[in-house]
């Protein structure tokens, strides 16, 4: 699922920190933003725009972090507003919505658990690129500009 | 860029995959959902019922529940419905009213069998009740409008028992979203067709009371919280059209004048 590569080049010190800084970022809106998926995606947006003329491995970072934020947004606002239905409106809780919130759980943990591991990898400096995430990312991500 | 968009591909499908492969437990039973359910809607049903008992007075004639029941006792039959889920409490009062409360209590007013002009009219309102019940209006539209957790804290007695009166009147005096009703309503024709009683009268009931809406009818409840009672009888009619069958009677004339008679004593 992720894979550890050689980057372009040897990033700095404060590189490495801009780009850990970029997965924290989405951690913490997680503990903020339980209930509304969407303040994850604004947290790593408003990052990702701050670092958008930093250098390619801070910017490779923070592309990589709001990707995996976008993709999590479409899981878990749909599993909210499913929620949201139930309380409110006349539709009842159903196995296909616990398997459903099940399901969008253990993403939501496997990609906890991934951010963890990757924002204290490229705190060293060590390049962490993701199944389809890194390709994305990278085709997304262009060295020159 | 092919391995990126195979990759993604495959991740969709690694999510829905795993959405569906969940789906094939029932976990419904396996977190006891309907358990939890079932039990707050019994003590929900005893408490809003206690109220009706302490402040209405019940109507226990034998001659008077038993006719009653005898009509239930037949459209559960002829429906499959749990006759014993079912329960008929009959109140001593004028208005022109019936309801159903969680738990399968059903509310009929002496007040709707005196006004009813044959017994095909009472047991399409019965009908029209019973559908309530089993399409399990009562318990959405509780939880629409008061919400769940105000419910649950009710059944633990933590929810004042002037919360507990308001929703019981706002029970029997408010009617249900328009497509719920409506849905009652045909579930109704259907329960009365299989049940061989003409829902006919039924329609001509609504159309009945629909033109006294705008006397002044203090004593319509269940007509002025069932509104568009003239568009309701019409798409009755229009939906029983084309299922003619054979009807006949629950009780003899008799029996229904006997009563009346006993109810206006």
């Amino acid at each position: 699922m992720i894979n550890v590569k050689q980057f372009n080049y040897e990033p700095g010190e404060h590189e490495a920190e801009a780009a850990s800084n970029s997965y924290l970022m989405s951690l913490i809106a997680i503990i903020v933003g339980l209930p509304l998926p969407i303040i994850n995606l604004i947290a790593t947006l408003i990052f990702y725009i701050g670092n958008r003329k930093g250098t390619y491995f801070v910017r490779w970072h923070c592309t990589q972090a709001l990707l995996s934020q976008l993709s999590m947004l479409f899981i878990n606002s749909f599993g909210f507003w499913w929620t949201i239905s139930i309380i409110f409106t006349d539709e009842n809780i159903s196995s296909n919505y616990i398997a459903y919130i099940i399901a969008a759980l253990i993403f939501n943990i496997t990609e906890f658990i991934v951010t963890i591991y990757t924002a204290i990898k490229t705190r060293k400096g060590i390049h962490v690129e993701w199944w389809f995430y890194g390709n994305l990312t990278t085709l997304i991500c262009k060295s020159g500009i | 860029m092919k391995k990126t968009i195979i990759q993604g591909a495959i991740s969709i499908l690694l999510f829905f995959g795993t959405w569906v492969a969940l789906t094939k437990i029932d976990w419904v039973t396996v977190f006891k959902v309907q358990k939890v359910t079932d039990k707050t809607e019994e003590k929900l049903g005893n408490l809003f019922w206690e109220i009706f008992q302490r402040t209405e007075k019940e109507n226990k004639n034998p001659f008077v529940v038993n006719s009653i029941d005898s009509i239930v006792t037949r459209i559960c039959t002829a429906n499959k419905i749990d006759r014993e889920f079912i329960k008929v409490h009959i109140l001593n009062k004028d208005d022109i009213n019936a309801f159903a409360l969680p738990n399968g209590h059903l509310i009929v007013y002496s007040g709707l069998i005196i006004n009813s002009d044959n017994q095909e009219e009472l047991s399409g309102v019965i009908c029209h009740e019973i559908a309530h019940i089993n399409l399990n209006h009562v318990m959405k539209k509780l939880v629409k409008e008061i919400g769940l957790s105000v419910l649950i804290s009710m059944t633990t007695g933590n929810g004042g028992s002037e919360i507990v009166k308001e929703t019981a009147k706002m029970l029997s005096s408010s009617a249900f979203d328009r497509s719920l009703e409506k849905e009652a309503d045909i579930k109704a024709v259907d329960y009365l067709i299989k049940a061989k009683i003409n829902p006919e009268p039924f329609a001509d009931f609504l159309f009945k009371l629909s033109d006294k809406e705008n006397e002044a009818t203090k004593y319509l409840t269940w007509i002025s919280t069932h509104p568009d009672s003239k568009e309701r009888a019409e798409y009755i009619i229009e939906y029983c059209k084309d299922k003619k069958s054979l009807y006949t009677g629950v009780m003899t004339t008799e029996t229904w004048d006997k009563l009346k008679e006993k109810l206006n004593e």
